[in-house]
């Protein structure tokens, strides 16, 4: 009986230990800037990486091609087993809202539309809408009490809170955040963190940060150190 | 979510939807107007036109007939083949008489001729003809004739004679002579002030000519002469000549008429012939091309303000396009918008050009014009076209925001 | 050239037929592409067989009771579906199953190719060509469905997969574009006989129901309601009852559809994998109607056709009349000819090697008319009866009916006749003379004209 669960089990430990995010030789050029010198980098699935660096180190870079957003010059770039550069541009947009939550640094919520209805519209982007669950996500973000409001009339960190809770409702696997406190002050940016990590804990997606603070980079299990496009240093915390 | 998406944009940018709305509806009004009234234009031109007189003359034709046509062929020009085009018909008998009232004498011409005469032709609706009809611009300072002894007399005559409505003038011929009550005096500006008016009836009987008539006038609707019209029909081979006869050129009709009055010759007054189908042509174009031109400004002006919102929202589009949305969502979103707008641009569009038609209709050819059925789908469909031509650039643009240059910093 | 013209609207649906059965049947390719072919010419030849045995009306009657029953059973099909979609379900005891055979496939494609080809026929001169020129007619139909039929399987390969078509849907497509193709003929229209029966089945209706409440200054009826009676005594009426019964079903299999039930996903517990899955459901929803969706607008064409029948006109075959010793023509107002129905009707009459064409009218003002099929000026290509009008085939003139026995113009050239209770009664001479008179002067460049 119990050597009939065991192929099951292994292929879940093998998964398990899959890399989530592999790039081979990435690079990205603006023109003349070469913006990421070719990286190799791997990320284990569950993994929380933090990405530190200067500006204009290229941090940002390697998240927009992550995260689907921009396309590498060179280089291989695998997510989730999927080869982003195979895809074209509704394949990137598929892949987008499938695969990944993005929250950014600048709230950027839709300015006309409530905080559910914000939540609502990537549901609507990803599959079809559905108000309860967008209603439930606010409530686990703590805004159950500010569904109806638009992003004028919430705080700063209410709204970033809109927006985890947008890049969680369609249960990505990789969770990618572009200096997500950085407009916070300290007790805002902990409160985010701490939602960030409880939220981890329950749907178990990959996390990448880019970060310039020390601090919200020690949230993380590994950090890497970013400088001029090159991997410069890394650190495990845990 | 996509009509909560449009409705909150709406009421989130009034000003700039109202605009593109504005554009739309101008369009769509315009359109109406001027489709409606080139609809209705050929056939008001035609009968404005008409007022400058008859455009078919028929006369004895000299080798037969003695000089006269037959009264009793007159309702047959009812039944031809072009009897519809025709409009009105009037026929004329003229003699030269001795005029004398209050002790004046002058020679005068005397025309008898039909006013205003109930005609029943047996299988045709019943019609009334003759000068009232067919020359519309006549001033008459009196009243039309109703009895047989009632005449109306040119200014011209009137004057030297110094008779007034009302009045009374005898006419003189060979011995006999008749009395008429002049119910009016007439002002034409042209010949026609010279004479006396009177029944065609008495003016028979006066001359000794019954059931006789010297000319008959004829007003028609006609299709403009083309080169073809222009040929002589005696040259034409058989094939051109059914052409020729199916098709109601001046030449054609006149034809048709002269074949039922029995030794008569037709011609066509020319002038107004093709005078008026060159101008019908011509004006039907103009405001074909005027319809274009506003549909073509109407188009331009959406295009260009939804380039300038596109501009204020290209961060919310880069937001969804980060968010995952595809090529396909993000032109629904703003079709969506545009079709909506057009929609509701091409009924008040349609409801204020159908206003601007009876305006237009009233102050240039004063009278109202009946709205066709087929103008609302048109207003409809023009404001869609305009919609669509005047996003194509704007949606282009949208397509091509980039998502990481937008949302950076 | 003109063969290929009129042949267009019947390519087109057969084409559209092999489409819609391709992706009906999907699993099963080959068997309806050979059933296709096959049901065409069998269908092609079987009205020529028709055609040909017997003359007349009975092979339209034929075609026309097939298109009819067609039209019923999607009735009775869009009835059930939208039954079901209710959620109550009728299985069929082994339906499932039969569906799914190629049995079935084969069965359907050869009926609705079979009425294909049967139209098509009705559109040639089978009934009195040569039996050289009908066989070439059939074999190049039969090439003509060869090449329409793989024309179509190339053509569905490369629709999205995702456009499927449900069993309703596929006959829905076959009878919008069967009628479509049937309504370019006037004699196998189906929409203005229906639109006629609709208006006087409501007449007769009223007649007969409300005969109480039509007696004027009835207690019960207020002004208002005999505004609204009325209406059904309106000349709309029977247009309009027409087109719903006409978009009924196919509107009703669409309705359908969208009333389908979702699938349930309340075991699926992640909520974006749930959305999915509705979406999916959804989506698939949407493509299926796509099929149904083009049916209504070529319904709406069939409906538009037989409105404007654009080519054909009434125009029986003369039917030969003889005189009597007196030289006489008898021609009895009923009988095999209904000659006061309002339609022209068309007689030829022989003498001693000479021949005239004439017909015979009733005009709306309901005086009948005996002329010439030919006029003074035109060609004698005759004359064939549209609305209202008849029209001169040669300068396609439209002469109103109420001037048809008036002379002059395109107008057939009348001739003189004296019309007694039960028939009307020609000079056989005269009608000769005319008819010579006129053809004479106008037939010299028949030959060589255009």
């Amino acid at each position: 009986m119990s050597s009939a669960f065991c192929p099951v089990k292994r292929e879940r430990l093998l998964r398990m230990a899959e890399n989530i995010i592999e790039t081979n030789g990435l690079t990205r050029n603006y023109g003349d800037i070469c913006a990421l010198k070719p990286l190799d980098l791997q990320i284990p699935e569950g993994e929380w990486l933090s990405v530190m660096g200067h500006s204009g180190s290229g941090k940002s870079t390697l998240m927009n091609l992550v995260g689907g957003l921009d396309r590498p010059s060179a280089g291989s770039l695998q997510v989730g087993g999927k080869d982003l550069l195979a895809l074209n541009e509704d394949g990137l947009a598929r892949f987008r809202r499938e695969f990944v939550g993005i929250i950014f640094q600048q709230h950027h919520l839709v300015p006309y539309l409530t905080a559910v209805e914000n939540v609502m519209m990537a549901q609507y982007f990803h599959s079809v809408p559905d108000e309860a669950e967008a209603r439930h996500a606010l409530e686990r973000v703590g805004l159950g009490h500010r569904l109806k409001n638009r992003p004028g009339e919430l705080s700063g960190g209410e709204q970033q809170r809109v927006c985890i809770a947008r890049a969680i409702i369609n249960s990505p696997k990789l969770l990618l955040g572009d200096e997500p406190t950085g407009n916070l002050d300290h007790k805002s940016t902990v409160m985010v963190m701490e939602l960030l990590k409880e939220l981890r804990a329950e749907e178990r997606f990959t996390v990448v940060m880019v970060t310039h603070n020390q601090e919200v980079a020690g949230w993380g299990d590994r950090t890497i150190y970013l400088d001029d496009g090159v991997l410069v240093r890394e650190e495990r915390m845990r | 979510m996509l009509f909560r998406i449009l409705k909150n944009s709406f009421l989130k940018r009034p000003k700039s939807v109202f605009l593109v709305f504005l554009s739309i509806a101008m369009g769509a009004a315009v359109a109406t107007a001027f489709l409606g009234i080139a609809g209705e234009i050929s056939h008001k031109m035609a009968l404005e036109l008409r007022s400058y007189g008859a455009n078919i003359l028929l006369e004895p034709s000299a080798v037969e007939g003695g000089g006269f046509l037959r009264e009793e062929d007159l309702p047959k020009i009812k039944t031809v083949f072009w009897k519809y085009n025709i409009t009105g018909f009037t026929p004329y008998l003229f003699g030269i008489t001795e005029f004398s009232a209050g002790g004046k004498k002058e020679r005068g011409v005397i025309a008898g001729t039909w006013f205003a005469k109930q005609l029943e032709v047996p299988g045709e609706e019943a019609s009334v003809q003759g000068i009232k009809g067919i020359a519309p611009w006549w001033e008459v300072q009196g009243r039309w004739p109703e009895n047989a002894d009632e005449a109306i007399i040119g200014a011209a005559l009137a004057k030297r004679l110094k008779i007034v409505p009302g009045g009374e003038v005898s006419a003189l011929l060979k011995g006999r002579s008749q009395n008429f009550h002049v119910a009016g005096v007439v002002t034409t500006g042209g010949y026609e002030e010279e004479q006396l008016f009177a029944p065609l009836v008495t003016v028979q009987s006066l001359l000794q000519q019954q059931g006789k008539v010297s000319r008959v006038q004829v007003s028609a609707l006609t299709v403009p002469m083309d080169d073809f019209g222009k040929k002589d029909p005696a040259t034409m081979t058989k094939d051109e000549y059914e052409k020729w006869y199916c098709t109601a050129y001046v030449t054609s009709v006149a034809k048709n008429v002269e074949e039922v009055m029995a030794g008569s010759r037709a011609k066509p007054i020319w002038q107004i012939a093709s005078a008026e189908g060159a101008l019908l042509k011509k004006l039907n174009s103009v405001m074909l091309f005027l319809t274009i031109l506003a549909l073509g400004a109407s188009a331009a002006s959406v295009s260009t303000s939804l380039m300038a919102s596109m501009a204020e929202r290209s961060p919310e589009i880069a937001l969804m396009k980060a968010v995952g949305a595809d090529r396909f969502q993000i032109s629904s979103i703003f079709i969506g918008e545009t079709l909506i707008i057009s929609v509701a641009g091409g009924i008040i569009g349609y409801l204020l050009g159908n206003q601007l038609a009876q305006v237009i209709s009233r102050s240039v050819f004063n009278s109202t014009i009946a709205s066709p059925l087929w103008l609302f789908p048109t207003a409809i469909i023009s404001a869609l076209v305009v919609a669509i031509a005047g996003s194509i650039a704007p949606l282009r643009r949208a397509l091509l925001v980039e998502p990481v240059r937008v949302l950076k910093g | 050239m003109a063969i290929v013209y009129k042949m267009i609207p019947h390519i087109l649906a057969s084409f559209g037929i092999a489409l819609v059965m391709f992706r009906g049947f999907s699993g099963r390719r080959s068997v309806v592409a050979l059933t296709s072919i096959a049901g065409f010419v069998a269908g092609a030849a079987g009205a020529v067989v028709l055609f040909r045995v017997y003359r007349g009306t009975i092979p339209f009657g034929v075609i026309k009771t097939a298109l009819g029953s067609g039209f019923l059973i999607l009735w009775g099909v869009a009835v059930g579906v939208m039954y079901r979609s209710t959620g109550r379900g009728t299985a069929f005891i082994g339906g499932e199953r039969f569906v799914d055979s190629s049995y079935y496939a084969g069965i359907c494609t050869v009926i609705s190719s079979m009425v294909a080809g049967a139209i098509c026929m009705s559109r040639l001169p089978v009934a009195d060509s040569s039996v050289l020129k009908v066989a070439v007619f059939v074999f190049g139909g039969g090439v003509l469905a060869c090449g329409v039929v793989f024309a179509a399987k190339i053509l569905e390969k490369r629709l999205p997969a995702a456009v499927t078509v449900t069993q309703s849907g596929m006959l829905a497509a076959v009878m919008a574009f069967l009628l479509m193709s049937s309504s370019s003929t006037l004699r196998l229209d189906l929409f203005s006989p229906l639109s006629m029966k609709v208006m006087k089945g409501i007449h007769d209706f009223v007649h007969q129901f409300m005969e109480s409440i039509l007696i004027p200054d009835h207690l019960f009826v207020q002004p208002v309601v005999w505004k609204y009676i009325g209406y059904l005594f309106g000349k709309g009426v029977g247009f309009w009852g027409g087109m719903i019964i006409w978009f009924t079903p196919v509107l009703l299999i669409v309705l359908a559809n969208q009333l389908e039930r979702l699938p349930s996903v309340a075991h699926v517990r992640q909520g974006a994998q749930r959305r999915k899955l509705i979406f999916a459901a959804i989506e698939a929803r949407r493509f299926r109607l796509v099929i149904p969706m083009f049916s209504v607008i070529v319904f709406a064409a069939a409906a538009y056709q037989s409105s404007f029948p654009s080519v054909e006109y009434w125009d029986p075959k003369p039917v030969p009349v003889t005189a009597n010793q007196a030289g006489e023509i008898f021609i009895p107002k009923q009988g095999e000819i209904n000659l006061e129905d309002g339609k022209l009707h068309k007689f030829l009459f022989k003498q001693g090697g000479r021949e005239a064409k004439f017909f015979v009218l009733m005009t709306p003002a309901g005086k009948l008319t005996v002329v010439l099929d030919a006029c003074a000026i035109c060609k004698p290509d005759g004359y064939g009866q549209a609305e209202g009008s008849v029209i001169c085939y040669y300068c396609i003139t439209l002469i109103p009916l109420e001037t048809v026995g008036k002379p002059g113009g395109c107008n057939p050239v009348p001739i003189s006749f004296t019309e007694k209770a039960d028939g009307v009664i020609i000079d056989g001479m005269t009608l000769v003379n005319t008819w010579g008179a006129t053809v004479q002067s106008t037939a010299r460049v028949k030959e060589g004209g255009k």
